[in-house]
Order: structure tokens, then sequence, then C-alpha cells
């Protein structure tokens, strides 16, 4: 075989694999699109005249706003917040190691990997006594603990990058930390901060573990909507295809957004 | 450089123990628990110490227990080895120069994106339902008799979700590996006659062994804690088949209210996964050493 035909093939077996694996994308979509009675259509129907009820109504739809609602002030507040934490704490870590940071810093990646489970006994508990239970508070408290390991991990990674003079010449003209840090070490990252923003906000916004545990109606969040079709509304197809598309939207726009940084997010900056 | 101390933990401190509050507190609270007895639903029967009783239970008495550790293992080593096997081939296609190589990225890793619960509603019905489902439509085109997965093979069945999501991931990683490895030693290898195989095994691979072993190991990290999927699509059943530890302690304490015993299996199940991830990080980096060698 040529290494022509070779290349040839191969390119084209990528782009059969590459469909196969964003089928299920695909075909969920456009199942939004059908009447209920062409989505469970046999054979299944991949050309016909296309819909909008079912997108309408998951957006009038009161449930379905005030979930999607939650997710948006839950994962952006949080995010917010683990940057008003971990930014600092960042700075200091990558821009001024000590003998001691390394430790920090594993330890801060230790309480990522710690299972939800092993915590959420007593933040059940807590929860209920301290009036969290259900409540927008209560789950940016914990998703602001969730990405900030993120934060710190990823913001070091970029602040380590930073010339060192550009900091010394800084430092010599008399400028403080605060200014160092705000005035210096930030705008030069903000690609980075970008990235790490965006990745926090996928992450919150797909988080389901804590929130099925520790909200009700008040502040569940999309994934939790989702998963309740299958108990209510499990028949519908469409309606459920239709809300299901809506509800990723934002993470595929946010995570190919930040698609340059992902490796470097997804291994705690451990891969550039 | 060097910062004054005080600036310093200024800088820290907040992060840390904002963290320990929130991940190390609870832990703690966790273990305290496990030697208590405590039904949420009976507050009348107290809240009594009965030192290693929820644990001598979990660990000698109750079947389910066990049923969910040996699934908690298999489904999660059937995830993260089938998704480094599929990763590993997307990752190889898609280094390749070729025309669309860009959308053909963006669009292979859109599975990793998807919230678990919208995974596993769309796997249960569109894809894996046994009468209307695309897969039964494809395979009985095919002369394959008609099978419902998730009740005929859950495990299977979770397991096939939780790939779909998680070769993008493994792909991700061993992309930038594979982007690290100089063109150079690849051709170098051709022009010596290796055929695409011998390449791969003996080139590309060694070289590949930190990525592997880091997405083994994050991945691994991530799938133990798989919940949303079999929350959504088999409630931990047909039985107990598809019951993971952490879908466990939620039925533990979300329809028993039995804060002891859950709090036991939570400790275990923190300890379990030390233990996978500290023998992991061993073994990949021996098997790494001896394939460097």
């Amino acid at each position: 075989m040529t290494g022509r035909v070779r290349d040839t093939l191969l390119t084209l077996l990528t782009y059969l694999a590459v469909l196969a694996i964003f089928f299920p994308i695909f075909w969920t979509v456009l199942a939004g699109f059908k009447t209920e009675g062409t989505a469970v259509a046999q054979p299944p129907v991949l050309f016909f005249g296309p819909t909008f009820e079912n997108f309408r109504e998951a957006l009038t739809n009161a449930n379905y706003t005030s979930f999607f609602f939650h997710s948006v002030t839950i994962s952006v507040v949080s995010t917010f917040f683990a940057f008003l934490l971990g930014i600092p704490a960042a700075f200091a870590l990558g821009l001024f190691p000590t003998e001691k940071s390394a430790g920090t810093l594993s330890w801060v990646l230790s309480t990522k990997m710690m299972p939800a489970v092993g915590v959420i006994i007593p933040l059940i508990i807590i929860f209920k006594a301290l009036h969290l239970f259900d409540s927008l508070a209560g789950m940016i408290i914990l998703y602001t603990a969730i990405n900030l390991p993120l934060v710190i991990w990823m913001m070091r990674s970029f602040f380590a990058e930073i010339p060192k003079d550009l900091i010394e010449a800084a430092r010599i003209d008399g400028a403080d930390t605060l200014h160092v840090l705000v005035g210096i070490a930030v705008p030069f990252v903000t690609p980075g901060l970008a990235a790490t923003a965006l990745l926090c906000l996928i992450f919150s916004w797909n988080e389901f573990f804590l929130v099925v545990n520790l909200a009700g109606p008040n502040a569940s969040t999309l994934p939790v909507y989702i998963a309740g079709f299958m108990t209510s509304e499990g028949l519908f197809w469409a309606k459920m295809s239709a809300a299901s598309t809506l509800a990723v939207i934002p993470v595929f726009i946010a995570g190919w957004a930040a698609q340059r940084s992902l490796v470097r997010g997804l291994t705690m900056g451990a891969v550039k | 450089m060097t910062m004054a101390r005080s600036t310093r933990w200024l800088l820290i401190a907040p992060a840390i123990i904002y963290l320990a509050a929130l991940t190390q507190a609870p832990f703690v609270l966790t273990l305290f628990y496990s030697f208590q007895k405590w039904i949420l639903t009976s507050p009348e029967l107290g809240v009594t110490f009965v030192g290693f009783e929820n644990f001598g239970y979990t660990l000698f008495q109750d079947s389910t227990f066990r049923a969910a550790v040996l699934n908690l293992v298999l489904i999660t080593a059937g995830i993260v080895l089938l998704s480094l096997l599929f990763g590993m081939i997307f990752a190889l296609l898609l280094h390749r120069k070729f025309p669309g190589q860009g959308i053909a990225r963006s669009l292979a890793i859109a599975p990793f994106f998807v919230m678990p619960t919208v995974n596993a509603v769309v796997w249960k019905n569109l894809l894996l339902n046994p009468v209307f489902g695309f897969v039964n439509y494809f395979t009985t085109r095919i002369g394959l008799p008609r099978v419902d997965i998730l009740a005929a093979f859950p495990k299977l069945g979770i397991i096939t979700m939780a790939v779909w999501q998680w070769t993008p991931f493994m792909m991700l990683i061993l992309l930038a590996g594979l982007q690290s490895v100089p063109d150079e030693i690849r051709e170098a290898a051709e022009v010596d006659g290796a055929n695409p195989w011998e390449e791969f095994r003996y080139i590309t691979l060694p070289l590949l062994g930190p990525f592997v072993e880091l997405s083994v190991l994050l991945a691994t990290i991530y799938v133990l804690q798989l919940f949303g999927e079999i929350f959504v699509a088999t409630q931990g059943g047909p039985g107990s088949a598809t019951t993971t530890l952490p879908y466990y302690v939620y039925e533990t304490i979300s329809q028993a209210n039995d804060v002891g015993t859950s709090s036991a299996q939570g400790v275990c199940a923190v300890i379990i996964a030390s233990v996978i991830a500290t023998f992991l990080l061993r073994l990949l980096s021996r098997t790494f050493k001896v394939a460097k060698a």
C-alpha cells in the first residue's frame, strides 16, 4: 500500500471515529427538534420538518428557568469567590516559592482527591443545622471549595511563567505586594485567568453529587432537573432532548473557548 | 525572590483555612459519626457511642457493602482501561495532520463536557432503549437479537456511558503527550525501517509513559466518584448490580437515614480511594521505569 493511499484511508477512518463519538450529541440535538412521535419512530428518522416547540416549552417552563438561574448564579458566584481566595495564594506560591510551597500544594491537591462521600454526611447535618440546606449560599460555599484547588494549581503554573525581572523591577520602583499582584501579575496572566474561570464554570455547572444531596427546589441546578426527567417525564424524548441540549450548550461554548488550556486544567497544571 | 513571612501568610492562609474547613473538618466529623449510632428519622433513640459496631456491620455482615466495593473496582477498572484504549486510538488518529483537524478535535472532546445526568438520560433512552433506541435498531438490522443492555448487562451499560465521556479526557492528555514526542525521533525510526506498530510500541509508547501514567491516575481518581450516571440510568440496580460505593453511601443516608453506618461506609470509601491511588502511583511509576530501561 502506498503512503498516499494509507494516509487517505487513515483520514477517512479518523472522520468516521469522530462522527461515531460525536453521534450521541448530534442525535440528542436532532431529537430536540422532533415531535414526540418522530423522536421514538422506528426506523429512526433523520430528515423531518423541525419544530421549535420543545425548546420554547423548556425556556418558558418556570421550573426549568429557575433551575437554569440557580446553575448560573451558583457557578458564576462560586467561581468569583474561588478566584478571590485562590489568586493571592497562587501568586505567592507561583512567584515566591519557598521550601514549604511544594508541601502546601500537595496538600491542596489532596483536598481535591478526597472522595465526596467522605464528607457528605457531616455536610448534610451541618447544612441542615445552619439553614444552608437547599440554599444558593450553601451551594456557593461548597463549589468555591471545589474550585479552589484548581484555581490555586492552575494559576500558580501561569504566575510561575511571569519573568522574574518584571516583578523585581516593579518592586525596586517601590510597588508593594498588592500593586505587584493587581497591577502587574494579574494583567500578565489574563489568558490563563480566562481559561481557569471557564473550567471552574464547567465543573460547577456539571456537578451533581453534592447538589442532589444538599439542595431541593430552592437551589437545585440543571443536572438535577435533567435527572428528574427520568422519573416524571421519561417518555417524552423530544422534550427531554431539548432540555438536555439547552443544559449543555453553555458548557460546550465555555469548553471550546477554553480548549487550548483544557489539558492544563484537567491535569492541575502538570501538562502545558 | 523573597517575600515577608507575614505578607505570604496573608496571601495563602485564607485559601488554606477555607479548604481545611470545608474538606478536612467534615472528614474528621465523618470519622466521629462512624462510631455513633444515629438514625436521623428516629430522634427518640438519640445519638450513642457504639465503638466499632458500624465498621463491624459494614465490613463483616453487610453483603451489599462487599458487592458495592467489588462493583466499584470492576466498573472503575473497566472504564479507565477502555477509555485509555479508545483515548489512545483517538489521540493517534487526531495527532496526524489532515484537513479539518481542528474541527475534528473539537467534536471529539465534546462528550467530556456533557453533564453526567444528560449522558445517562441520552444513553438510557435515545441510544440503549430496547424498543426505540438507536443501538438496538442498528444491531437488530444486522441480525443480532434485541437486548435491553441496562437490564441484561447493567455494568456494561454504565461502563459504556462513562467510557464515552472519559475517552476524550484520555485523548486530550495523550495528544499533549504525542505533541511532546519530537517528530525527528519517529522519523529516525521510520528511516531505520520500523513499521508503524514497532514505531508505536518501541518509540512512541515509552515516551508517552508519563502521560499514560498521569491520565490513568487522574481518571481513576475521578471515576471512583462516578455517581450521576448510576443515579439516573440504573439506581444501582437491577438488584445491586451497579451499586457502587458512592451510590451505596447515598442510599444509606437518603433512604435509611443512618448517619453512623453511612459514615463508616464513607470512611471506608476514602480509605479505598487512597489505597488505590497510592498503589496505582507506585505500580505505574515502576512499570514505566521498567519500560524505559
